[in-house]
């Protein structure tokens, strides 16, 4: 190559090393390649060189322009990375700022915890039903061997909207109304709100109780037991002690009231600090939830034959749950509807 | 039930420590309450009980039955009973005598006569007991006949003596005697059936419930005639119930005394008399027992008692554990003949004694099953519902809040709910006067949320409440709904950085409903007749699904926000229950077009009161085949339009179904909408 091409060549390259933006590199591929460009001038050029000269001369001057292009293009293209990269680097966020979106709102706790028993119980076939909040005293009492004048009627403070008609005491009621209509094999959970008039830190002149029953041919009192083992472990933990120890409820016979081991002091009755625990007093258990094997009493008010079938039934109140579940002191939390409470329970 | 530790020593020799009997009995169901240590007033030490005695344990509401009940547990061995004092039958110089008028309520009445007493304060030992068990003491006679009440569970009651005039004691039902003044100086109503202990024709007590003021054991006492009797526990229970006069000793009745204690409680009384007090029987006991009853012996099978607890406990141990339990026991070849102890009136069944022999054999000591899986389950239909509905509400936004049901008769006149008219449900006994009444809808209790949250400086409030609504039906017999209600006030909550939301709504809230229903087919209309009273008459809608009305959504009327002192809140109340029947159960899903669509607007300037739906009703009805979809998607009021008019644009779709459609085709179709529309509604179009 002749020495004029190849300074050109350098010529060029230097300005393209030292070209900052892509209009500097345009305005040089124009200046050089460009229709008045130098090297485009060159090659209009070649017509008055020499015809021996001229294969030769076409020749460096083709290369001179392809090498000239691939610069061009190459600078070009780090040009692009690097604002490319400087972009990037600018526009950075702060992913330390909160995320924007809807508030979300929140189930309810006690409807969590329903929620959550209810599938305990699914999960072991138990279906659901449901009865009347305001029962007939046959329903509520009478037909659970609570007859008019029995003691057990104190353990149940009631609300009356009418001389035999009344806000449901406990989820029992719906025992009947199932039996009444469907023959065993049964095995039934009911939901529900229940009343008592009562009304302080620890009792709500309405509360919530999930009620179970389950009848069939031999279902004994051991069934009962294994069947309300597994639930609670599966509702508090999987190595929660269970314990039966004999109660009474009208329609119920043996009854046995279930405690689990205190899910605050770990069962010790005391805490680290050795203060007594409050919410066991310092027994090391929990009351969780009454039981026992059906009474044939009940049986026979729906007309079933006890000596065929037997079977157990269970209630256990949802707030006494939740409380214990959830570390909650004061019953009435659960209505006030507080957005400071209810926003502290995960949205799902 | 509160007792000492060193009273139950008296009569059972214990095993264990007390924290041991303690758990001993909780285990056997008689729950142990609290324990707390005392020092009597010799300065030695004691233990202080609390017991929590089931209704059906009447037996245990004395120390007596506990040392039994401890006995027959094996943690202890019953003593020898005590000392008996002499005391004769009655003779023909019974200063008193007694007659049954009602024997159905009264069983037995056994009475004894005391003289030369004086009166004074007890010793500290027995004051010490009865207050540890809970009873004040007032002077030696009445310490002593409630002393042996906590001792037997077995009530006495103590005549002055000389304040029976008659000497004639009848028991008898009230009937004509209309009142009678307690010993509390109160003058009670007496009911016809109420049981009364009359002084000849003088009431002087109301059996088993209480003495009366005039025959009252006073300063002068010195001679008393004392009561111990078996009254049915029914009767008692009603009369006391129905005059809020419960006591330990009703207490004891209502649950049912042992009909054969009756004298032994007397002899403890008049020994302590004699010892305490310087009293002296006079003329024996007079015992009236019209009809003792027979003993019946129930049949308890072996094997009913393995199938219903499930172990086999062997007749060996069925028979050595009833009659530790005081039962009488005769082994036939089927069965055990089972006669229990008077004193346990709760075991008449072998289902009653299945429980006992379980609880004795400790329910600890039996095993856990799982019964046999019935595979018989079935999904509910209400629960997935439920859940369905509280997941849309909660992504939207929505806090579920759970309501007491009670509520004033004054805020269900202003919120009678979905349909105007109905009668609430009232509680004949609430707890306060404002909450008389059962709510004919949830909207009143998320107004009262709304309230706590807004003293909490909340600064918006979105919330939704499912749960039942209380009416009385045609037949005024009370009835249920299931209802849906939110409400909406101030802005929706954001996270994150300050940024403007609009204030909710009627759109809001009327979008929130439309959520529901999405994809649900059936047929809905809104309409903005008749709203209810408390919704602002402008933004209110009622839904319906043909004839069948499933609820409202709107605006609360201002004048009702602001006695409230609210701002504006948006609601809606849906009858929820209803709305699920009228949601299709079925789903057909079409498959995809296969052309596409052409889309034009129009936009048209109408009355300000004009709604838009009309426009869509109308072009429905045309079912021209190329018109897909016809939505509206502005609303405009302002500098263009004039005065008391909106413009309104509506954005129709139009594709057939076996072709592509030409623009030309698509603007001879349109124009001539455009055109008709003009005719119809005589609106300026722009299309
Ligand atoms: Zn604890």
């Amino acid at each position: 190559m002749n020495e004029s091409l190849e300074r050109l060549k350098e010529e060029v390259a230097g300005r393209l090393s030292r070209s900052v933006s892509e209009a500097e590199v345009e305005q040089l591929r124009v200046e050089y390649l460009g229709r008045k460009g130098t090297v485009t001038g060159l090659l209009r050029g070649l017509k008055d060189v020499a015809p021996e000269e001229r294969p030769q001369r076409g020749e460096e001057l083709n290369r001179l322009r392809a090498f000239i292009e691939e610069r061009i293009a190459g600078c070009l293209e780090s040009l692009k990375a690097e604002k490319r990269s400087k972009a990037l680097t600018e526009e950075r966020v702060d992913i330390t700022l909160p995320g924007s979106r809807r508030e979300r709102g929140r189930v309810h706790p006690l409807t969590m915890v329903v929620d959550e028993i209810v599938d305990v119980f699914s999960a072991m076939g138990f279906e659901i039903a449901r009865g009347p909040d305001i029962e007939d005293d046959y329903h509520n009492f009478e037909a659970l061997n609570m007859p008019k004048d029995h003691p057990a009627r104190d353990m149940q403070d009631t609300f009356f909207v009418a001389a035999e008609r009344l806000l449901r005491t406990h989820t029992s009621p719906v025992q009947i109304h199932v039996m009444e209509s469907r023959k065993p094999p049964l095995q039934i959970i009911v939901p529900g709100a229940v009343y008592r008039h009562d009304d302080d830190a620890t009792h709500s002149p309405m509360f919530h109780q999930v009620e179970g029953f389950m009848v069939d041919r031999g279902i004994a009192f051991t069934d009962l037991k294994g069947v309300l083992t597994h639930v609670l472990r599966q509702i508090f933990s999987a190595d929660a002690r269970v314990r039966f120890r004999p109660s009474f409820f009208p329609f119920t016979e043996p009854s046995a009231e279930v405690d689990i081991g205190c899910v605050i002091c770990d069962g010790k009755g005391a805490l680290r600090d050795s203060h007594a625990c409050r919410v066991c007093k310092g027994t090391g258990w929990l009351e969780i939830l009454g039981s026992g094997m059906i009474d044939p009493e009940v049986f026979r008010f729906v007309g079933y034959d006890a000596e065929k079938f037997s079977g157990f039934a269970f209630g256990m109140g949802v707030e006494r749950i939740a409380m214990l579940k959830y570390g909650v002191e004061d019953i009435r939390l659960f209505f006030q509807n507080d957005l400071r409470f209810l926003r502290q329970f995960p949205s799902f | 039930m509160k007792l000492t530790l060193n009273w139950l020593k008296e009569f059972v020799d214990l095993r264990d420590a007390p924290e041991k009997l303690a758990e001993t009995l909780t285990m056997a169901g008689l729950e142990v309450e609290s324990l707390a240590p005392a020092r009597a007033p010799d300065g030695s030490e004691d233990w202080i009980f609390e017991l929590a005695v089931t209704p059906n344990r009447g037996d245990c509401l004395g120390v007596i039955g506990i040392a039994r009940e401890i006995a027959a547990l094996k943690a202890g061995r019953m003593k020898a009973p005590a000392r008996k004092p002499a005391v004769q039958k009655a003779n023909a110089n019974a200063p008193v005598k007694v007659e049954i008028q009602s024997p159905r309520a009264c069983q037995r009445y056994s009475a004894q006569a005391v003289e030369s007493i004086r009166l004074r304060p007890s010793p500290d030992w027995l004051r010490f007991r009865l207050e540890a068990a809970g009873i004040r003491a007032i002077n030696n006679v009445v310490d002593i006949t409630n002393y042996v009440m906590v001792e037997t569970a077995q009530p006495l009651h103590a005549f002055d003596l000389e304040r029976l005039d008659a000497k004639r004691i009848v028991v008898r039902q009230a009937k004509e005697i209309a009142t009678f003044v307690t010993l509390d100086e109160v003058e009670r109503r007496l009911a016809p059936e109420d049981l009364l202990i009359c002084d000849g024709d003088v009431p002087v007590a109301l059996a088993g419930v209480m003495g009366g003021r005039d025959s009252e054991v006073h300063q002068g006492t010195t001679a008393v005639l004392l009561e111990s009797a078996r009254f049915d526990p029914a009767t008692v229970r009603r009369t006391a119930k129905r005059l809020g006069l419960h006591s330990e000793a009703s207490h004891r009745f209502e649950r049912g005394v042992d009909p054969e204690g009756t004298v032994a409680a007397l002899e403890r009384a008049v020994a302590l008399l004699q010892e305490i007090a310087g009293g002296n029987t006079f003329g024996g006991i007079i015992d009236r027992y019209p009809r003792p009853p027979a003993p019946a012996a129930i049949a308890v099978r072996h094997a009913r008692v393995s199938e219903i607890v499930g172990v086999d406990i062997k007749p060996a141990e069925i028979e050595k554990n009833l009659k530790a339990l005081g039962c009488k026991v005769q082994a036939t070849k089927a069965a055990l003949k089972v006669t229990p102890p008077t004193y346990r009136g709760d075991l008449t069944r072998e289902a009653d004694l299945i429980e006992e022999l379980a609880r004795v054999h400790g329910y600890d000591k039996i095993p856990s099953t799982l019964p046999r899986a019935l595979l018989s389950g079935k999904p509910d239909a209400r629960l997935r519902a439920d859940r369905g509905v509280r997941s849309y509400l909660v992504g939207e936004g929505l806090v579920e809040a759970i309501h007491l049901p009670f509520t004033s008769a004054d805020i269900n006149r202003r919120f009678p709910g979905l349909l105007a008219g109905e009668k609430p449900v009232a509680i004949l006994n609430p707890l306060v006067q404002e909450s008389a009444e059962m709510r004919l809808s949830l909207v009143p209790g998320l107004i009262e949320d709304l309230k706590v949250n807004l003293a909490q400086r909340a600064e918006g409030f979105a919330a939704f409440a499912l749960n039942k609504v209380f009416y009385l039906d045609t037949k005024d017999e009370p009835a249920e709904r299931y209802h849906l209600a939110a409400l909406l006030y101030g802005r929706r909550g954001r996270r994150g950085l300050r940024a403007e939301e609009a204030p909710f709504g009627f759109l809001d809230a009327k979008g929130l409903v439309e959520g529901i229903l999405d994809g649900r087919g059936g047929e809905w209309s809104w309409n903005a007749a008749d709203p209810p009273a408390f919704l602002h008459p402008g933004r209110a809608a009622r839904l319906a699904a043909g004839r069948a009305e499933l609820g409202y959504v709107g605006e609360i009327h201002p004048d009702l926000a602001e006695e409230l002192s609210l701002g504006r809140c948006l609601t809606f109340e849906l009858d929820f229950g209803k709305l699920l029947q009228y949601l299709s159960p079925e789903l057909a899903v079409r498959s995809l077009p296969r052309f596409p669509s052409v889309e034009r607007d129009l936009a048209m300037v109408v009355d300000d009161a004009f709604p838009a739906q009309r426009i869509i009703d109308w072009i429905k009805d045309l079912r021209n085949v190329l018109i897909e979809k016809v939505e509206v998607f502005d609303q405009y009021r302002g500098a263009s339009i004039p005065e008391g008019k909106k413009s309104l644009a509506f954005s129709i779709s139009y594709r057939a179904q076996d072709r592509t459609l030409t623009d030309t085709e698509v603007q001879t179709v349109h124009q001539e909408l455009v055109a008709r529309l003009g005719e119809v509604f005589g609106a300026q179009l722009r299309g």
